[in-house]
Formats: C-alpha cells, sequence, structure tokens
C-alpha cells in the first residue's frame, strides 16, 4: 500500500483516540508484502505470498495506558475504543509517558526498488539455489529447511504531540537447517542464514558453506574430555552464551524493575579492558537500520561498554523517564505489540589477533562453533551442551567432541576473556567476534 | 463465511483449502504493583493453500471479501505453478480422510467473554501483590495473564466444512529473590483449553504463587549440582517436555523424510518395554489440555496416534501429504498458528502413559541420584534426538531419600537412550507444559505430560563431580 496512505490511518487513529477521552494517542502502523520460497525434506515445499497491514493504537488517559492493535482497517475504530477502554481500567504509573518528538532524518539504501519486482518464480530460483549449492558442497548433508524471503515493509507512527514519520524498508532473508547422515550415524542440527537489504547483496552460498562445515564435523564426533580450562567461543556461541545475558543488563527497563546487577554500574567495570560494545541503529548496510524507533525517536549510535567499562543502558521513553537517564532511542516491536526496549546492530569491537592465532595460543582447550543450554541472565549462571565442537591441543585444531556440557558465569567470565578476534561476523543484527575464555567447567 | 468459503471453493479448478482465522487476544501484565501491558489484539483473516501439478502453493489475505479472497487463491494457484516448476518429486495425492463437517463448539460452562478485564486484571494484581509480600527476600515479582480465543471456518475442495470455537487462557506468576548481591527466578506457569472457572480448576493461582517465592528463596541457598550419569526420577512435566520436545519431533513425519534418527526405527525397540508414549487432541487423563483439538487445519478429524508402544515404535505425526507418502491414515497433525501460515505437522498432546510404580517406591531404588522438577529456562532438541533441557528445580536423592536442593542442573542425552534406561513408571499422570508454545517456524499451542519417570542420564554440574 502507498505509504502516505499508512500514515493516514495512523493520523485518524490518533484524532479518532482524542475523540474517544484520550489525553494522549499514538499510532503505529506496518504494511508487510512479502514473497517466500520453502525447501522442506531436501526438495521444494511451498512458495507463499502474505499482503498485511496492521495499526497499533497506545491510549494515554493521564498516565494510563492501554493498547491494543487490529489487522483490519475497517475496524480501527474498534481498536481505538479497546485502547482507550483499556487505559481506563489501567493504574497510573508516573513513567507512561510519550518521547519528545524529535526531527527525524531519513536513510539511504533502506529500500531496494528492485525488490518490488522479485516475483514468487524468482524467490523460487534462489531456495532451490541453497538445495543445489547444498549438494555441491557435500552429498550427505540434508537440508531439513531452508528458506527465501523477500519482505517489503513500511512503517508508520503519528502521535498528538505532532510526531509524523514514515519509511519504507526492503529485506531479504535466507536461511538453512541441515542435518548431514552417513550411515547410521546422523549429524546434530545446525542452522545458519544470511540477510540484505540489496538484490545484487544476496549470497545464499555463504550460509550454505557455513552449514555443511558445521554438521560435517559433528558427523564426526565422539565424547569429549573433561577438565577446566580455556574455551574459544565462535561468533554464533557469543551470541548464545554472551549477547542475551548483556541485553538483559543492558535492558533499562530491567535496571528499573530491579532485575539487573549493572543497574547503577555506569562508568565501572563490567568486563575485561579488551572488551567494548556499541549499538549503531544507523549502520550502513545494517539489517536492523531504521531512521526511527518504535516510538518515533530517531536512532543514533551508542556505546554501551567502552574498554571493559559500562557506558550506556538502552532505554525507550518509559525507562528514560523511570531512571532520569537519556532516551536512546531503543524503543522496539512492531504494530502488534507495545513498545518494549531493544538493540538494533549491536556489535562488539574487534581484537588485535585472528582467530588463527587465538588458537594456536592455547594448549589445551576447546572450540564451540554453536551452544544449546540455560543462560541465567540475572546470575550471569550457564550450563549447557555445545555444538560442532573440536578440541585444541597443542595450538592446533584436535578432534570433533559431542556429548559435553560447559558451565561457567558469565559475569565472571567477561572479566577473564583473554583474547578477541578481529576477525568478524554478521549474524542478523550483531557483528561478532571470536572471544577466548579461561577456567571455564568443560564435563564429557 | 462458510457458505461464502464453500462456494469459492466450489468453483475451483484446483484442489483448495480456505481457513478463515479470526484471533483475538488479550495479555495483561503486572510486575512490582505496576501494569506493564494491558493490551488487546484481533488477526483475522483468509489463508488459502491451493495443490497444483503436485505441489503447494499459499497466499493470505485480511481482504474478507469475496473479490479479496478469490484473488488470493489466484496467487496461491500461481504460486503453486511455481513451486511445482522446481520440485524434484511431485506430491502424488493427498491421503483420503472422512474429513469434518459440522460445528465443534468449546466445551465450556464458563466463558472468557463473560468475565471482565477488570475481573483478570483484578487476579492478577493480587497474584504479583502475593509474591512480594510472601517474604522479605522477593525483590521483584511479576504475574500475567494471556488468553487467545478463535473461531475458524475450515474448507476444503474436497468435502471438509468445519466451523470451530476455541479458547486458550494462561497464568504466569514470577518470582526473584535476592541476597547479597545474589539472585535467582522461579517461573510458575498453567495454560488450559477451555473458560475461566476451568483455568482456576486446573491449579490453584495461590499455590503457584508458593511454589515460585518457595523455589525462588531456596535456591539463594542452594548448592551447585554435582555433574556426571545419575539414576533420576523426572516430573511429570520434565517427562512430558522429553516425550515432545526430544522424542516428539523425531517422529514428525516431515522431520523422519528430512533425515530423523527414527527414519528406519518403525517396528524396532526404541526404548523400555515400559514406556508407551502417544499423542491425543482429545480428552484423555484430564479435560482440559492446551493441546485439545478436535479437528487439524486440514479438516481431519484428530485421532490418538501411539507412537511407541511397549518400547516398540509403531507411528509416525503425519499431515495429509506424508499419510499418503507411508500409506496411513492421517491423523489430525496438521496446524498453523494464524491465517498468515500453512498447516504443518504438529504435536497435539503428547504423553507417556501412566505405569504401577508409587513415588516412594522409586525414590527407594535410587542410592545416589536426584529428584528432577519442571523444565528451567532452555532447553533444545536435536533431530538424532540429542537434547539438552535446564531443570527448574533439583534434589540430589541419597539412600532413597530426597535430599539437599542443588542449583543450575541439566540434562542432557540421546532421548531414546534415556527411553531405554526407564526401569520404573509412576502410577499418577498429569498435564504440566501448557503455558508455552512449541516452535516450529511457527508456534502452536501444544501439551505434555505423563507419570513420573524413574531413567538415567547425564546429569550437568560443576566439574569436580565424578564423570561419566
Amino acid at each position: 500500500m502507498p505509504r502516505s496512505e499508512l500514515l493516514d490511518l495512523c493520523k485518524q487513529a490518533v484524532s479518532q483516540g482524542k475523540s474517544l477521552g484520550a489525553d494522549l494517542v499514538e499510532a503505529f502502523g506496518q504494511s508487510v508484502d512479502s514473497v517466500s520460497s520453502t525447501i522442506e525434506k531436501h526438495d521444494m515445499q511451498i512458495s507463499k505470498s502474505q499482503q498485511e497491514r496492521a495499526i497499533g493504537v497506545r491510549a494515554f488517559v493521564g498516565k494510563r495506558v492501554g493498547f491494543a492493535s487490529t489487522n483490519r482497517v475497517d475496524r480501527l475504530d474498534e481498536a481505538c475504543r479497546d485502547a482507550v477502554a483499556l487505559a481506563k481500567i489501567s493504574p497510573e504509573d508516573p513513567h507512561n509517558v510519550l518521547p519528545d518528538p524529535s526531527e527525524v532524518s531519513p536513510i539511504a539504501d533502506l529500500y531496494d526498488p528492485a525488490s518490488a519486482d522479485f516475483t514468487a518464480a524468482e524467490a523460487v530460483q534462489k531456495a532451490t539455489a541453497i538445495l543445489e549449492e547444498t549438494e555441491r558442497t557435500d552429498g550427505r548433508v540434508i537440508v531439513n529447511d531452508a528458506s527465501f524471503d523477500v519482505t517489503i515493509g513500511n512503517t508508520a507512527i503519528a502521535n498528538s504531540l505532532g510526531l509524523e514519520a514514515e519509511q519504507r524498508g526492503s529485506l531479504f532473508l535466507y536461511w538453512v537447517f541441515a542435518t548431514a547422515r552417513d550411515g547410521d550415524r546422523v549429524s546434530s542440527f545446525d542452522f545458519q542464514f544470511g540477510a540484505t537489504r540489496q538484490v545484487d547483496e544476496i549470497d545464499v552460498a555463504k550460509p550454505v558453506h557455513r552449514v555443511c562445515d558445521n554438521v560435517l564435523v559433528s558427523l564426526e564426533a565422539e565424547p569429549g574430555e573433561s577438565f577446566r580450562g580455556t574455551v574459544l567461543l565462535a561468533p554464533a556461541a557469543v551470541a548464545d552464551i554472551l549477547v542475551g545475558a548483556l541485553l538483559f543488563q543492558l535492558n533499562a527497563r530491567n535496571a528499573l524493575r530491579g532485575r539487573t546487577r549493572w543497574k547503577d554500574a555506569i562508568g565501572e567495570s563490567v568486563a575485561a579492558n579488551s572488551f567494548s560494545l556499541v549499538d549503531d541503529g544507523r549502520l550502513a548496510g545494517g539489517v536492523a537500520t531504521s531512521a526511527f524507533d518504535r516510538e518515533g525517536v530517531p536512532h543514533q549510535r551508542l556505546a554501551l561498554i567502552e574498554e571493559g567499562r559500562l557506558a550506556s543502558h538502552i532505554h525507550n521513553a518509559y525507562s528514560a523517564h523511570g531512571t532520569g537517564e537519556t532516551n536512546t532511542g531503543h524503543a522496539a516491536g512492531g504494530a502488534q505489540s507495545l513498545p518494549g526496549i531493544g538493540p538494533t546492530n549491536l556489535a562488539i569491537a574487534p581484537g588485535a589477533q585472528s582467530s588463527d592465532a587465538l588458537i594456536s595460543e592455547v594448549d589445551r582447550g576447546l572450540i564451540v562453533q554453536r551452544y544449546s543450554g540455560n543462560v541465567d541472565p540475572i546470575s550471569g549462571d550457564f550450563s549447557g551442551a555445545v555444538k560442532a565442537a573440536r578440541l585444541i591441543e597443542g595450538g592446533q585444531l584436535g578432534r570433533p567432541v559431542t556429548g559435553t556440557l560447559i558451565s561457567g558465569n558469565v559475569f565472571d567470565v567477561l572479566q577473564r576473556i583473554s583474547g578477541i578476534s578481529k576477525d568478524r561476523e554478521r549474524i542478523f543484527g550483531q557483528t561478532l567476534p571470536y572471544v577466548r575464555l579461561e577456567d571455564i567447567s568443560v564435563s564429557a | 463465511m462458510l457458505q461464502l468459503l464453500e462456494s469459492i471453493a466450489a468453483s475451483s479448478q484446483t484442489w483448495i483449502e480456505l481457513r478463515y482465522h479470526a484471533r483475538r487476544s488479550k495479555r495483561l501484565v503486572v510486575r512490582n504493583g505496576l501494569v506493564e501491558e494491558s493490551s488487546s489484539a484481533e488477526l483475522t483473516g483468509v489463508g488459502v493453500r491451493a495443490f497444483v501439478d503436485g505441489a503447494f502453493g499459499f497466499a493470505s489475505t485480511s481482504d474478507l471479501t469475496r473479490d479479496g479472497i478469490e484473488r488470493a487463491v489466484d496467487i496461491a494457484q500461481s504460486t503453486a505453478k511455481a513451486s511445482a516448476a522446481a520440485k524434484r518429486k511431485r506430491i502424488e495425492r493427498l491421503a483420503d480422510a472422512d474429513l469434518a463437517r459440522g460445528t465443534f463448539p468449546l466445551e465450556t460452562d464458563d466463558p472468557l467473554d463473560a468475565h471482565s478485564l477488570e475481573e483478570k486484571l483484578a487476579l492478577i494484581q493480587q497474584l504479583d501483590a502475593k509474591v512480594r509480600e510472601s517474604s522479605p527476600l522477593i525483590v521483584s515479582s511479576e504475574a500475567s495473564y494471556a488468553e487467545m480465543v478463535d473461531e475458524k471456518v475450515i474448507v476444503t475442495s474436497d468435502g471438509a466444512a468445519a466451523v470451530l470455537h476455541d479458547a486458550k487462557p494462561a497464568v504466569r506468576v514470577l518470582a526473584i529473590a535476592g541476597r547479597d548481591g545474589k539472585q535467582t527466578r522461579s517461573l510458575e506457569t498453567l495454560g488450559i483449553t477451555g473458560g475461566w472457572s476451568e483455568l482456576l480448576g486446573a491449579k490453584s493461582p495461590d499455590a503457584m504463587v508458593e511454589n515460585a517465592v518457595r523455589h525462588a528463596v531456596d535456591q539463594l541457598d542452594a548448592a551447585p549440582a554435582t555433574g556426571g550419569v545419575f539414576q533420576v526420577i523426572l516430573d511429570p512435566e520434565l517427562v512430558g517436555i522429553l516425550a515432545h520436545e526430544a522424542i516428539g519431533h523425531t517422529v514428525e513425519a516431515d522431520f523422519v523424510l528430512g533425515g530423523a534418527v527414527t527414519a528406519d526405527k518403525l517396528n524396532q525397540r526404541v526404548a523400555s518395554d515400559l514406556v508407551t508414549m502417544c499423542d491425543f487432541g482429545g480428552s484423555v487423563y484430564g479435560p482440559n489440555a492446551v493441546g485439545l483439538l478436535p479437528v487439524d487445519d486440514e479438516g481431519v478429524p484428530n485421532e490418538r496416534t501411539v507412537i511407541i508402544e511397549d518400547g516398540v515404535l509403531r507411528a509416525f505425526l503425519h499431515n495429509r501429504e506424508t499419510a499418503a507418502h507411508y500409506r496411513v491414515p492421517p491423523k489430525g497433525n496438521a496446524r498453523a498458528y494464524t491465517y498468515r501460515d500453512e498447516p504443518i505437522i504438529r504435536m497435539s498432546n503428547t504423553y507417556i502413559e501412566p505405569g504401577e510404580s508409587t513415588l516412594e517406591e522409586m525414590l527407594a531404588g535410587i542410592q545416589d541420584g536426584y529428584f528432577l522438577r519442571g523444565l528451567g529456562q532452555s532447553g533444545q532438541a536435536d533431530s538424532n534426538a540429542e537434547f539438552m533441557f535446564g531443570v527448574h528445580e533439583a534434589w540430589r536423592v541419597r539412600d532413597g531419600k530426597k535430599a539437599e536442593l542443588v542449583r543450575g542442573v541439566t540434562i542432557s542425552g540421546n532421548a531414546f537412550d534415556t527411553l531405554q534406561s526407564v526401569d520404573a513408571v509412576g502410577d499418577t499422570f498429569s498435564w504440566e507444559y501448557g503455558a508455552g508454545f512449541c516452535g516450529k517456524g511457527q508456534p502452536a499451542k501444544v501439551d505434555g505430560g505423563g507419570p513420573y519417570v524413574r531413567c538415567k542420564l547425564t546429569v550437568g554440574g560443576e566439574q569436580e563431580g565424578r564423570d561419566a
């Protein structure tokens, strides 16, 4: 649908909410036009098309808030009524505020016009390319699931303080979920994906090659060894073990709830000096890049941890009001949910050494591609199984292992980082290096 | 809507399936006395699946006019043709079934709509307050309520014409305890199919508060678990998780055809002869399991599937496509989460049948092991049936008696090896898995449960313990 029509619907909801007795109203609209093609059981499964638009209405009655969403434009009035009625039954909360409107400057290259011409037949062709590339790489690998999706999305926001903003983006997302089978041996699952906003940057071979590497390693795996020592986390394992707990601690809403140990830790050491973390909502080519957040606040580049010291939490309007800190523009979510708090494009700063050099310094250890287990973001305790893991012996990669668990505490290990690689990988919105940890419990 | 969909289906030149799905959801969240969310949502539309030249295409629309739905039919048919052009092994046919016709109401005397949002909000405000009042060590509390009320009309061009009504409410209570900079959390959940009185009758909300607070506070003093291979007792929730996550997914026929470890194990022994495991969308061992499903989204009435019978693998779970491939009747395991999703193979309520042992007898047989209750914060299982689950609450068992509480327990192993090691199955049963969702590309409401089960598996804990 035309962008202006979506913004008009938002403006209509704002005035409707006001006329129903709300003091403040925000309406967030999304429209989606997508085509996807899916591989299952190593064959073409189905192609799909979706068109939908949805509007989410947040009504404030004094400091009371209610929220309602609908995907039926003919029932927008009812959503406005629901939002106001829900606000009226909810108790007051002094931090229920809308952000002050600010100027939103558009970001180029979020939308590739070529995406509009992408047909179901082309999506089928790309999905088939995933299958064919897998077969070329190794005949033992079976594609359980894979998909190639193209989505054109419009977002628009209006509120009763005068904010109006809109943008259009395209996203090509492709992923592959595979196992390997060799006689009676069946490997673990592995999952890899790629994402880009530009047609000419689509590269389905890259996730295919990585998934093949990982499932073939796990096919050869034998039971591991128990020891306490060095574990080198590959970027996906960094995401699995460290990033979730970091984001929980950085989320100012959690701090406001009294759930985090980093509530009053701005300026304090939370990690080794070598560790720096940044979030950049305007990153060129980032899949999480957009001009404004779920509340219409402009995105920015923000240091979160600088040389091991906590530099900033991430905020939306509620948490900024509640803590008295600055709103960082991290309201997250879509039209069918209330604004939460979330990162955009998150990056751990690169180190000086290559991942190969980090391996070469380890006398005895374990390199872990993926992790499947618990991470308690409050206590920091983690314990779980490693996937596509290999022993490191005398600075060299050793045999693949299975049935191996690692455990430790995220906040302790952050202080015991002994190396960060200069090579990094983009995992959806995150740019992550290899991270070497010391004194980790490994049990087989 | 039924007449409109039947008329569109009747004029289609190819096989089509039309599914009108209207969902109204409500969600209330209270944290530390503050209302974090009071929201409602409507998600309504029609999903169309077409079967052309041996392949499927799917299109969804929220335009409910005849023109809008017919346009979606055209798109579904043309995307099916595009898929067919690339399909290597075209689907020969869909399995025949005695397709459902008629109306399938929700069985409840006390529909959710008869209770105001004020009443629902008051309940969770009380639960949230009780968590904080229960112990000075509680530093944060949360209670939430969520409901999904669905109306579906399922029509296929080969004869299904079913109208279904469904409602699934859920309550969660979270307690976080803290002392000396250390924090522990405990989440208690409840989810059912049914109305308001069935929800409150399924588990006492006050007991949920007591359990959450007790567990969060006790964890503050719990010692780390010792790792190694141990004899353990799994509670009904962990048995449900094991049945669903670790075994259930490996017998979904789409995964089987994709190379799951069960592919060539039909009619072979895969578990101890004490183990019989089933999936069933009807009422068994209790009336309100969250995966209740009279008719699936292909219009096939749900029937019980005995997956493992006395330790022998007997059946996979099917949709109409895989049932035709295996030449078995489909039993109604195809489901879509919203109108935007195409039906895929899903479990409903997955469980292990109860046996004959009492819990006391099962404990008495353990010299040195663990008693394990509930799923912790995460879990994952693989197509080779390897699993790793966090455990919510764990006690050491010594000389046949429950001993100290321990923390940070994970269990892992190969689910079939674990089931082979089962040497006692309890004589009670409960459904315990109802508040969450199963993820398989799309979410689904599923349940899992069973009796207590005694088996042997790897417990993850501190390294200084004994090793396997």
